[in-house]
């Protein structure tokens, strides 16, 4: 087999002669197809599997952790919650209305293939500075992809993030997650359970779309490849995929169906191969049988990334049955082949063997590399000159910069309250849902602070891991679980190696110390185009839950004149420069000043006290304090015709990002049983001020409370069109 | 005497479960769910026609639906003087098949608009009874094709005839546009000349639970069964 060949499906020759050896042989066309997609970062996690080996993914509550299409945890009774978060990053920047199309009907099969109906999606979408046309064009169709698909669905979106910054130019993030509920007693699994049962092909039929898009997706970008890559795009259908889900979901809920398997990346291939090794078995497939839109040869069927497509396998004597329920839906339906004790893949076309591999060689014998990796240098934290800023000039910053806007110019687009289950919808600190028919709630939210991460990533993840924990403590939701989202530049160089190592060192740290394992994740690596590397992106997605939904709290002001308190770490005079709506400041930050430590038990104390405060009924309202400070957590609870008053030692510290914790609204009555319930926990808390009617005031200096809120709320759209 | 109602269901319906259970829990009557392949319907006191993206709204959203075995059975049931409830794409639907006027063409900002509309009733009609003139009604839109268009004859008869029920306005304290999509005379909803048949844009079954942001969905039922 020529070198040439064998590079351009992405495998190195290291990696090829290993198989050679094994096989003794030589490989057929079809077989090289198959360790391109099987052994590349996206199907194999040959870089981060060694370290993502150390994270936590069990306790007694997980049902399922990282290893099947999504993580489930158990959330009492028969019910359990299924969840996960995947990339369409590459996809989404060549073509992005199908790309992120397809990136949220990816997730969403992951959640039904386990017997669980998708009740929410969420997602995390980063774009270059807006200043450029291409960034307008990408968001446009990111956020016209991800509605059309999870709308036309009818799955509600109920919360993400989305963020603007130069080195996402070239490189936009697209990562979308999808949370099911499911029966406890009725989650599928991708292990097949018997010999002898039918492999049958569900759902669309197979064309030349995404081939070879798994072995793209883990490739480097060059911005000539754009055009040249297009026709690897998927282009997805979210009616075909409703039929799909509610056919999937009736063969399952009638006992139909044996085991299930999605075919996402590297379609066929990866689908089939991933049930054989589950289930220490083989598979024989006739790809003759497979329902094509056009002549295709063996080994384009083979690598099709067509969308809404499924496989599983069932019991001969139920083939009947469940043709009929198929078609009801108007789904293609055929068997295809069966589940051999062979251990072997095979794939014959034209009455001819195209693929016998052992499944040992395929999965098994991936590669896993250990590759180099430096730890960044410690910075020197430099001294800042507070005296020379105006607290005039951070509102005008944070109410012209992107990141700092009200985004309903986004969430507007997307169908948050389909399935009338939802409780707090985007743009709040996390998204909550109802679990139908019972009184229990469950909230996400999706998080990522590359900045933090880039300055200090063992750190910066942390901080991150934080920031989704107090969105959830906010809403009085109990943090359970994680599923993440690794979004780097390419691994081969040391200090983007560095930057993986420590801020899954750093996840591990978080989620040990909150209890909340990792479940289910995604690695997207090689993110960078014309050699600029994204910001290190270690997206988490965080599930937590509340039994009683009458118990949760809202973000949202209540009554004038309760009075406000902030509760955490104490706001000392300056205590931090991390005022990062200031273009400059936060450059200056990034160049030399280090984080500080994050105090994680600290932090569950004062998570604690939010939580029990919200049991007694005594926070009317909160929210977490991250982006924006202080400023922002109150301009985003301002609500009707409420505005606020406040005094602080100094105002300019009320946009710093860094001294963290929880605005809460209490009632004056509650003053003192509340102040000292949080002395006796040792507990810091500061009263800053009081709700007010329709104004704003600070340390007595008083705003115009109608233009801040009127461009808080309109700028965003103003600033993208 | 109980309240019965059915749903029909269509390939792409993405709200049937929902209607379904806001007639559960309002009408505490039997609730019928139809599939649209079916050729008879039982008799019932409201069929509801609910929201979604039939056939995936290939050709034109509404368009196939209207097309549907079960239609015969619905017009008939309409025909009955029974009441019929097209929500969101069942309002798309209902232009379609011809039961109401006009045409539901895309919002005015080109673009799919999921918040909070304010809706208040126009003329006064069997669906809208227990709302009081004046009274803003709070209730969820998802739509992309939700902007109200028909001639001005047409808006004449619909005048004269007052078939207007529902037209979008400002909200106490909301950020939103009056006129949320661009709808010709903000009309947000419309019902036939006999009245019998309403079709709306906003989604009256996500404002009705205790935990819903608003419960002014529940207006319409309760005026139904008053």
């Amino acid at each position: 087999m020529n070198e040439e060949l064998i590079l351009q499906h992405g495998l190195t020759l290291d990696e090829f002669q290993v198989i050679r050896k094994y096989l003794n042989r030589d490989l057929s066309i079809e077989e090289l197809g198959i360790f391109s997609a099987m052994w590349n970062e996206h199907c194999c996690y040959k870089t981060s599997k060694k370290w993502l080996k150390k994270l936590p993914t069990d306790n007694e509550i997980v049902i399922q952790g990282p290893g099947e299409n999504a993580g489930v945890i158990d959330l009492q009774d028969n019910d359990g919650i299924a969840f996960k978060i995947e990339s369409h990053n590459h996809p989404s920047y060549i073509e992005p209305f199908n790309g992120s199309a397809t990136g949220v009907g990816g997730i969403l099969r992951d959640i039904f293939t386990m017997g669980a109906r998708p009740i929410a999606t969420l997602d995390s979408i980063r774009f270059g500075l807006i200043e450029t046309e291409k960034t307008k064009y990408l968001l446009n169709g990111v956020v016209h992809g991800i509605g059309h698909y999870g709308n036309c669905i009818g799955i509600p979106n109920i919360g993400g993030e989305c963020e603007f910054e130069s080195t996402y130019d070239f490189n936009n993030l697209v990562n979308a997650m999808a949370v099911g509920h499911v029966q406890k007693d009725k989650i599928f699994y991708s292990k097949p359970k018997s010999i002898g049962g039918l492999i049958v092909y569900i759902g669309s039929k197979t064309g030349k779309d995404g081939i070879h898009g798994a072995s793209m997706a883990s490739d480097v970008f060059s911005e000539e490849d754009e055009d040249e890559k297009r026709p690897s795009v998927q282009v997805g259908d979210p009616f075909m995929e409703k039929l799909l889900m509610e056919g999937c979901l009736e063969l399952m809920s009638s006992g139909l169906i044996e085991s299930m398997q999605d075919m996402g990346a590297a379609g066929i291939t990866s689908s089939s191969v991933e049930m054989a090794s589950k289930g220490n078995v083989g598979v024989f497939i006739n790809l003759d049988k497979v329902p094509l839109r056009q002549p295709l040869s063996a080994y384009e069927i083979l690598l099709s990334e067509s969308q809404e497509r499924m496989l599983a396998v069932i019991d001969k004597k139920n083939n009947h049955k469940v043709r009929e329920i198929l078609q009801k839906w108007q789904i293609d339906y055929e068997v295809i082949g069966e589940i051999t004790d062979t251990k072997r893949v095979v794939f014959e076309s034209n009455n001819k063997k195209v693929v016998d591999l052992p499944v040992e060689i395929i999965v098994d014998d991936a590669p896993e590399y250990d590759r180099e990796f430096y730890i960044p240098r410690k910075r020197k934290n430099k001294d800042f000159d507070f005296s020379k800023i105006k607290l005039e000039d951070m509102i005008i910053n944070l109410l012209t910069n992107l990141n700092y806007l009200d985004k309903s110019w986004v969430f507007d687009q997307y169908d948050s309250t389909v399935m009338g289950d939802t409780i707090r919808e985007p743009g709040q600190s996390s998204g909550i849902v109802k679990i139908h028919g019972t009184q229990k709630v469950i909230g996400a939210s999706t998080d990522c602070n590359p900045l933090y991460i880039k300055i200090n990533p063992y750190e910066g993840m942390k901080y991150t891991v934080a920031e989704s924990y107090r969105n959830l403590i906010a809403c009085n939701i109990n943090p359970l679980a994680i599923t993440n989202n690794l979004n780097f530049a390419s691994p081969l160089d040391p200090n983007i190696m560095g930057e993986l190592v420590l801020s899954i060192h750093g996840l591990k740290t978080a989620a040990i110390k909150f209890n909340t394992p990792i479940v289910s994740g995604n690695v997207s690596l090689y993110n960078q185009t014309n050699e600029i590397p994204i910001k290190p992106t270690p997206v988490i997605g965080m599930v937590g839950s509340n039994m009683d939904l009458n118990k949760i709290n809202t973000n949202k002001f209540c009554e004038i004149g309760n009075k406000i308190l902030i509760l955490g770490k104490q706001l000392t005079k300056n205590c931090s420069p991390y005022l990062l709506q200031d273009q400059k400041i936060a450059f200056y930050i990034c160049e030399f000043n280090d984080l500080e430590v994050l105090d994680l038990d600290f932090e569950k104390k004062i998570a604690n006290c939010v939580l029990e405060l919200s049991d007694l009924k005594c926070i009317m309202s909160c929210n977490d304090i991250s982006r924006g400070g202080i400023f922002s957590a109150l301009l985003k609870m301002q609500h009707k015709d409420m505005g606020f008053r406040v005094k602080v030692p100094d105002p300019i510290d009320l946009f710093c990002e860094y001294s963290a914790g929880y605005v809460i609204e209490i009632r004056s009555k509650d003053f003192e049983e509340v102040t000292s319930f949080l002395t006796k926990k040792g507990a810091e808390y500061l009263e800053i001020g009081e709700i007010i009617k329709e104004g704003i005031e600070i340390n007595s200096k008083k705003f115009d409370y109608f233009d801040i809120m009127n461009k808080y709320r309109n700028n965003f759209e103003k600033i993208i069109s | 005497m109980s309240f019965k109602s059915a749903v029909i269901t269509f390939p792409g319906s993405n709200c049937d479960r929902d209607a379904l259970y806001y007639l559960k829990d309002l009408t505490k009557g039997v609730v019928h769910n139809i599939w649209h392949e079916e050729t008879s319907l039982p008799k019932v006191d409201l069929v509801i026609l609910p929201g979604g993206f039939s056939f995936g709204d290939y050709l034109r959203s509404g368009a196939m639906a209207s097309k549907s075995k079960i239609i015969d059975e619905v017009v008939k049931h309409a025909n009955d003087n029974r009441y019929l409830l097209g929500i969101c794409n069942g309002f798309q639907i209902l232009t379609e098949i011809g039961l109401l006027e006009g045409a539901l063409i895309r919002n005015k900002k080109l673009k799919f608009l999921g918040k909070n509309c304010f809706i208040k009733k126009k003329f006064k009609n069997n669906f809208n009874l227990s709302i009081k003139d004046n009274q803003v009604l709070q209730i969820p839109v998802a739509h992309n094709e939700g902007n109200f268009y028909c001639d001005t004859e047409t808006l004449n008869l619909l005048k004269n005839n007052e078939q207007i029920a529902f037209e979008y306005c400002k909200g106490e304290f909301s950020n939103t546009e009056e006129n949320i999509n661009g709808s010709i005379e903000a009309i947000a909803g419309i019902t036939n000349k006999k009245k019998n048949v309403l079709g709306m844009m906003p989604h009256p079954e996500r404002a009705y639970s205790d935990f819903h942001q608003s419960q002014d969905g529940r207006l319409i039922i309760e005026s139904l069964i008053s």
